[in-house]
């Protein structure tokens, strides 16, 4: 590649971020990379952030601006929650990510997914796109890595399923953005949040399935040939 | 997006839209207002949410329709919270009209407009009160009417023409709503950020009414249609 390598590019979580609902909780999902230009800046990131215990957020878009509003946020909630006296419902939690990308929308860049389980509302998603548009959903997609999941969630979603379905889906889908979106790659991290708590899960790229003209990995070509073949010069 | 000046200065400019909601048509029937608009929010060329609830009673009197950004819409509904909300506490038995609340909202898009930080929205007012149907639009800088039947974005071009020709004065419910639903069958044939899901509400004397949302059937049988190039291979 005769490109030049933009060091100095603001780090960009190219990123594709998913958060579902389904009967009992929900289950947020992400990719793990961070790009600053082409160069992959950050293989393994964490993009599922913790706002409160029974809330987390998935980030996309500017890493540096995805992060200061979950600092912030963070930072609020945790007044809030001391000042009421019980955990933070996710609409309030949600609202306030709504209101820092509303309130500065000329000098942010950041795309989030609000996910978390309040003991009133049971498991909700709130979409925060650019501008600050607040929508509930029963589930969301962001990120670059979305646009190729449009399709794939038309199909694919449906009411009612459960945790184990819901976790299969979200794995499923990131792992199908990652096959297609170049600015999205790494392993597949999951957050599951219902009543009983919080469940983080890992997923590297060979306990993914393996898409179209993608081959299974393997740590040698030797390993493929069988027999080790002793060096002839 | 962040430029020097901004962080400087801390003045904000004029902004573009991220998430916008298309069309909105309203008409004045016998009995009020008719008003209907679809559920989509496009993000640019994405047709990306489609149930965004874009019309919303206000205070007793009072629909408002918008299209446009959506973050802006959702910040005029939280202004228009506080106004009524004040309106109530002077319990006076007044309540706030269509026509005084279409007035504050041309007051605030205007003032944001001459400050060069426009809420981007074009939004439709109707409302009834104590008999008198009331019709308007304020868009995002400051132009603002009332008339018989409204619309917003391409609306304006496709389906105001038909309404001019078929509009009258005492329009049953059931001719208002079929009315209606022409114009949005219209935009969804041919406005490419319709989304095929859409809402009707009526205000009256008696109040809001939101209909459930619902899809409209489309007319694809015309023979020109099925063998477009008969005549003509290799045209369009």
């Amino acid at each position: 590649m005769d490109q030049k390598m933009d060091f100095n590019a603001p780090h960009s979580m190219g990123t594709t971020i998913i958060g579902v609902t389904y009967n009992g909780g929900v289950v947020l999902g992400a990719d793990s990379r961070t790009s600053t230009g082409v160069y992959v800046a950050n293989r393994a990131s964490d993009k599922i952030t913790k706002l409160t215990d029974n809330v987390y957020v998935c980030r996309s878009g500017s890493a540096a601006d995805s992060q200061v509003v979950s600092d912030y946020v963070t930072y609020f909630l945790h007044q809030h929650t001391i000042q009421l006296g019980q955990p933070a419902t996710v609409k309030v939690a949600a609202n306030l990510v709504r209101l820092l990308s509303y309130n500065n929308k000329n000098l942010l860049e950041t795309g989030l997914i609000v996910g978390g389980w309040d003991k009133y509302e049971g498991g909700q998603i709130f979409g925060v796109p650019l501008g600050g548009t607040i929508v509930q959903q029963p589930f969301a997609i962001g990120g670059s890595g979305s646009s190729y999941l449009y399709g794939f969630f038309d199909q694919a979603w449906k009411e009612g399923m459960t945790k184990d379905e819901a976790e299969d889906l979200v794995k499923k889908a990131v792992s199908l953005a990652i096959a297609r979106d170049g600015a999205s790659g790494g392993v597949v991290r999951t957050v599951i949040i219902n009543s009983d708590g919080v469940t983080r899960n890992f997923y590297p790229g060979d306990q993914l399935p393996l898409w179209h003209e993608e081959l299974e990995p393997h740590n040698s070509l030797l390993d493929i040939l069988g027999a080790p073949e002793p060096m002839n010069i | 997006m962040a430029s020097n000046s901004d962080l400087v200065s801390d003045t904000q400019r004029t902004l573009y839209p991220y998430v916008t909601g298309t069309s909105v048509v309203a008409l004045k029937y016998k009995d009020g207002i008719l008003m209907a608009a679809d559920m989509g929010g496009s993000y640019g060329s994405t047709l990306r949410y489609k149930s965004i609830d874009r019309l919303k009673p206000i205070g007793k009197h009072s629909l408002l329709g918008a299209s446009g950004e959506i973050s802006d819409f959702q910040e005029i509904l939280h202004y228009l919270d506080e106004l009524i909300l004040y309106d109530n506490m002077w319990d006076d038995g007044n309540s706030l009209g269509p026509k005084e609340v279409h007035n504050y909202l041309t007051q605030v898009m205007y003032n944001r407009r001459n400050k060069f930080n426009p809420l981007w929205n074009a939004l439709v007012l109707g409302g009834v009160k104590n008999g008198q149907k009331y019709l308007g639009m304020v868009n995002m800088i400051g132009i603002n009417f009332e008339d018989n039947h409204v619309a917003t974005g391409l609306g304006n071009h496709l389906t105001r023409p038909i309404l001019r020709d078929e509009w009258h004065e005492n329009l049953t419910f059931e001719e208002g709503v079929k009315l209606l639903e022409k114009c949005m069958r219209v935009l969804l044939y041919r406005d490419r950020s319709a989304v095929n899901k859409i809402q009707i509400s009526k205000i009256t004397e008696e109040g809001a009414t939101l209909f459930p949302p619902y899809s409209l059937k489309t007319y694809w049988e015309f023979t020109a249609f099925k063998n477009p190039t008969v005549g003509a291979e290799g045209s369009w």
